[in-house]
């Protein structure tokens, strides 16, 4: 067994192992997760062993984009339709098998569950091996799943680590519920395991931390369909410390911006953006009437490809009015429900 | 050397003529406002835009300048030598105002272009002299900088004139940000720093709530205040009226004694961390005097020297600071391209 840290190790290295039915650790968007490569019987039976899971319980696989769940799994228009909306993202689908990858893979009723996570180190790895891997928690069956390599190693006997061929560790992972699995091949969509993201049809969203909180925002931002010929406009509502500087650190995130900070004593920071476009993060909270609003000529902004922000949007309501017809609105509203949970509700 | 410093960085316009470290004068738009009762209020970002006042700042600083520079032909920036701007970090289209004005002038009068970092003015703040060049006393580096404002909280290593090493800042409020904040719920208005502090001495600085110090534990220097001000928001809600009226010198003090374990305890870290024992403490929080006690405290415990801005207009946004950084930079020669100055909105460093 080899731990690397995640950014010591090249990509080629890890297709290598999975290449030569090697049982790989790795991080995920949600927890540690174990890589086999879902096609190979010998890589998949180690797995197995591995885990302790009972024969006839399926496992789900990683594929690196729609194109390659095509492949792999029988869609629908309709499913097609729900997936998109959905992923990338914490969401395990399950679809018909097209029985390309081991069938101890597959549950009884022969369907798969596939996941499209939101991470780039994962999507960058399937997309360089060509082919789907597993995507099953590094846990033994039964168990709580793993935030630190030092955890999962600490509980797993001698046996079980000689199975592992390739460690690699990013630390300590946020505490990320493991994905919510949803069942498409039922008439109706079914709910089988509740992750961090709530799903439905008022996109109402509940997040039990900061990270979470960002990692919704980001999945909203992925969700748009936004063809950048207008400006991004998000108007966040909700009360101080619900988390409003969190969710515009969500989407900074996207961009690689990393140092959002908040912006309640400038009235805006702007951020640059690939292809000379800004990010705008303003926080209205000091505004005191309409007349300053104008005087801050946020209207130079909206420029097709641009995003702004403003945090505390309530207090600037005629923004929304006028400029519906020259940006694409996202209302963001935030409800504080307990210390650590947070009501998040969409509208565009 | 003479150095006309202009700093728009933020609600402030502001304009200082510095020779050295000395200041031979300095305005900022909000005093005049209050000097005239205008309004009494600070005005915000928006409501006058710092293009209504530049002017009349840079005529003013000039004319108290008088006293030091005999004006050349009734112009005293004939006899300035350089022009200081802070280019960042600070809201955009009040940063443009001043770059545009320094440009103007610097084209005026063929004169140089220094841009200096506001938090590097903070910096000095410390170290800028009245006219008569008191309070005396050389640099002794290296510090480490603590700058605590409306805008920004870090730890910077200041190793030397113009060289600095950002340790940590906050990741998300400002300690000052928080502070108002707090107030504004409490009752008070901006700024909110006095308030708190005298509410707190009322209450004899006791931690009756023990808010929670968000980081305080961590062996990193960085900062954040933004679960501390949700913990007091949610607390302070929960609470019955007469409770909320009751008990507001309690909250208070309980909120400041917060803010400022998580300051001290990262201070230590620093100290012990880096080896330095001098210090400097810059921005809106520096004025806190039980900060102040606490840091001298730390600064005698560890045998280091311990600095603040010596005037109190030198906490806030000012551009005395900033004609002091200025003067530091022209001496090394650095000076910015006319043509290439442009504001950077969160600029910071490195």
């Amino acid at each position: 067994m080899q731990i690397i840290p995640i950014d010591k190790i090249q990509i080629s290295d890890i297709v290598k192992a999975l290449k030569g039915n090697g049982l790989v650790v790795a991080p995920s968007d949600t927890v540690y997760g174990l890589l086999v490569t879902a096609a190979q019987q010998k890589g998949v039976e180690k797995l197995i062993r591995f885990k302790n899971r009972p024969p006839g319980k399926a496992i789900s696989v990683f594929v690196a984009d729609f194109k390659m769940m095509e492949e792999y799994a029988v869609l629908s228009d309709r499913q097609r339709k729900i997936i998109t909306e959905l992923l990338p993202g914490p969401f395990t689908v399950i679809l018909k098998s097209k029985h390309k990858v081991s069938v101890l893979l597959e549950s009884e009723k022969q369907t798969l569950g596939l996941r499209i996570p939101d991470d780039a180190f994962i999507v960058a790895l399937v997309k360089q091996h060509g082919v789907p891997v597993t995507a099953t928690s590094a846990n033994l069956a039964g168990q709580p799943p793993h935030y630190s390599v030092a955890s999962l190693l600490g509980t797993l006997p001698q046996v079980k680590k000689d199975l592992i061929d390739l460690v690699i560790d990013a630390g300590k992972l946020p505490r990320h519920k493991p994905s919510t699995v949803i069942d498409l091949t039922a008439p109706e969509i079914k709910l089988l395991r509740k992750g961090d993201i709530l799903v439905s049809a008022s996109k109402v969203f509940r997040s039990a931390s900061p990270a979470e909180t960002k990692k919704i925002a980001r999945y909203i931002f992925r969700k748009i369909s936004h063809d950048q010929q207008t400006p991004l406009v998000f108007i966040l509502k909700g009360e101080m410390g619900v988390g409003k500087t969190v969710f515009a650190k969500g989407i900074g995130e996207l961009f690689a911006i990393r140092k959002i900070i908040s912006p309640t004593y400038v009235m805006y920071y702007e951020y640059d953006l690939p292809g000379k476009k800004k990010f705008v993060h303003a926080d209205l909270y000091n505004l005191e009437d309409p007349s300053e609003f104008r005087q801050l000529q946020f209207e130079r902004y909206l420029v097709p490809g641009n995003i702004l922000l403003f945090e505390w949007g309530e207090r600037a309501r005629a923004i929304a009015a006028g400029l519906k017809k020259s940006a694409k609105i996202i209302m963001v509203e935030m409800k504080y429900c307990r210390e650590n949970e947070r009501e998040i509700t969409i509208g565009y | 050397m003479y150095i006309l410093a202009i700093d728009t960085s933020a609600d402030e316009t502001a304009a200082a003529i510095t020779s050295g470290r000395k200041i031979l004068s300095y305005i900022s738009y909000t005093q005049i406002l209050q000097h005239r009762e205008w309004g009494g209020i600070v005005p915000s970002i928006a409501k006058r835009a710092h293009e209504e006042r530049i002017d009349f700042v840079v005529a003013e600083v000039c004319r108290k300048a008088a006293r030091y520079i005999k004006p050349q032909g009734g112009e005293l920036l004939k006899k300035i030598d350089y022009i200081a701007v802070t280019h960042g970090p600070g809201l955009a289209i009040a940063l443009e105002v001043g770059i545009k004005k320094a440009k103007e002038l610097a084209i005026k009068y063929e004169k140089k272009l220094i841009s200096v970092n506001h938090m590097e003015g903070h910096i000095y703040s410390c170290f800028v002299q009245n006219s008569r060049g008191k309070p005396a006393g050389e640099f002794q580096f290296p510090y480490l900088a603590l700058l605590l404002s409306g805008g920004h909280s870090e730890i910077v290593l200041f190793e030397d004139h113009l060289r600095y090493k950002k340790l940590g800042e906050t990741r998300d409020d400002a300690a000052g940000e928080a502070i108002d904040k707090a107030a504004r719920l409490l009752g008070f208005g901006y700024p909110g720093g006095p308030a708190i502090e005298k509410l707190a001495k009322e209450a004899g600085d006791k931690d009756d709530y023990k808010f929670p110090r968000p980081m305080i534990g961590t062996n990193t220097l960085e900062f954040s205040f933004s679960g501390l001000k949700t913990a007091f928001y949610y607390f302070f809600k929960s609470l019955p009226d007469e409770e909320k009226t009751k008990k507001v010198r309690e909250l208070a003090s309980s909120f400041q004694q917060a803010v400022l374990a998580v300051v001290l305890a990262k201070m230590v870290l620093a100290v012990e961390q880096t080896g330095v024992k001098n210090i400097v403490v810059g921005g809106g929080v520096s004025a806190n005097h039980r900060l102040r006690s606490q840091l001298r405290a730390l600064a005698k415990k560890v045998n280091g020297r311990i600095f603040f801005p010596p005037y109190p207009f030198l906490t806030g946004d000012n551009a005395a600071m900033i004609g002091v950084a200025a003067y530091y930079k022209a001496q090394a020669n650095v000076f910015a391209d006319l043509n290439l100055l442009d504001r950077i909105p969160r600029l910071s460093f490195a």
